[in-house]
């Protein structure tokens, strides 16, 4: 098996530029060092309805109440004014940043883990006598021995079939070729959604691992 | 708009449960996931309720009260049964961090 950059038609050439805005990089950085109550205030404000930020410093008390003081309360601070960053840019390009913030978290946690150089992006793996996959995997860990594969999602509702399948498929064409590819689905919602959206689906899924906001952290442990 | 509060756990997840019972009808409008809003749904008012029925009518914090009085605003903005479907799993997790629970 090998992996290979994808082919970029004009879709991913429009996301390209989404996935190099910094406000993807500094909404990833915050959310890689916050806690479980942080990313679910920012999957809230990203597709919330008001901008206000008072309204959503009431909405979570435990993090703006007036005990939650010094570092804690500056990093909320700073995630709650990137995640109202993305919700201001409009409903059409939102759901793409969401999308592109997911990704990049998922990258910056596994580059915690195995360093920045073996995690990839966009990126197709290719075995032999398998014809190629139309779509790349979002994020990908290239090691010798040791190769990992990740589809990111924004919310529960995004697990499909088709997803789950190739990464299925994906790690069985590997273990035909002799290796042991790690497949995981990284979806930015509550493992409780995510449970529901899998009971509803024939796709395999004993071989891919799901990760949750609860376990997101699991990404960078070794 | 006035809103009301309870003062206690229970009536809180009362007041969360019937804002969320009208997300979930705005949810069904997306006809290819009507039986998905309905199990996802029903998966988070049940672990809703369990939090009403082990809490009862223990007193809530004023800034919990008013955080679920928040988010029940939050969702009441919302008119997009996409966005609703999203927020089915979203808003049961700000209640229970607003009520101190594990979500």
């Amino acid at each position: 098996m090998r992996f290979q950059d994808a082919a970029r038609d004009g879709r991913a050439v429009v996301y390209a530029g989404i996935q190099a805005d910094p406000l993807v990089a500094r909404a990833a950085d915050l959310l890689a060092d916050a806690g479980q109550g942080e990313r679910i205030m920012a999957r809230a404000v990203m597709n919330g309805e008001t901008t206000d930020p008072g309204t959503w410093m009431a909405m979570f008390p435990t993090l703006f109440g007036p005990d939650r003081v010094g570092s804690g309360r500056a990093r909320s601070e700073a995630v709650l004014a990137a995640a109202l960053e993305v919700a201001e840019r409009g409903e059409a390009v939102r759901s793409q940043f969401r999308g592109a913030i997911v990704e990049e978290l998922t990258a910056r946690m596994l580059a915690r883990r195995v360093g920045r150089g073996a995690v990839r992006r966009e990126r197709r793996i290719l075995f032999d006598g398998v014809r190629a996959e139309i779509h790349p995997y979002d994020v990908t860990v290239e090691r010798d021995g040791a190769p990992e594969a990740y589809d990111c999602k924004w919310g529960a509702r995004g697990i499909s079939d088709d997803v789950l399948h190739q990464l299925d498929d994906a790690r069985g064409h590997a273990d035909d070729e002799g290796e042991a590819l790690r497949t995981s689905l990284v979806v930015f919602d509550a493992m409780r959604s995510c449970d529901v959206r899998l009971s509803r689906s024939s796709a395999p899924t004993d071989g891919t691992r799901i990760v949750a906001l609860e376990t997101l952290d699991t990404l960078a442990a070794p | 708009m006035t809103q009301e509060t309870g003062g206690t756990v229970d009536a809180a997840i009362d007041r969360a449960l019937r804002a969320y019972e009208a997300l979930a009808e705005l949810g069904e409008g997306v006809e290819d996931e009507w039986s998905y809003v309905q199990d996802l749904a029903d998966a988070w008012r049940s672990r809703l309720e369990a939090v009403a029925a082990t809490r009862a009518d223990e007193p809530l914090d004023p800034t919990a009260d008013a955080a679920v009085d928040a988010a029940i605003g939050e969702i009441g903005q919302i008119d997009d049964p996409h966005r609703a479907i999203d927020w089915l799993s979203t808003f049961p997790q700000v209640m229970l961090l607003a009520l101190g629970e594990r979500p």
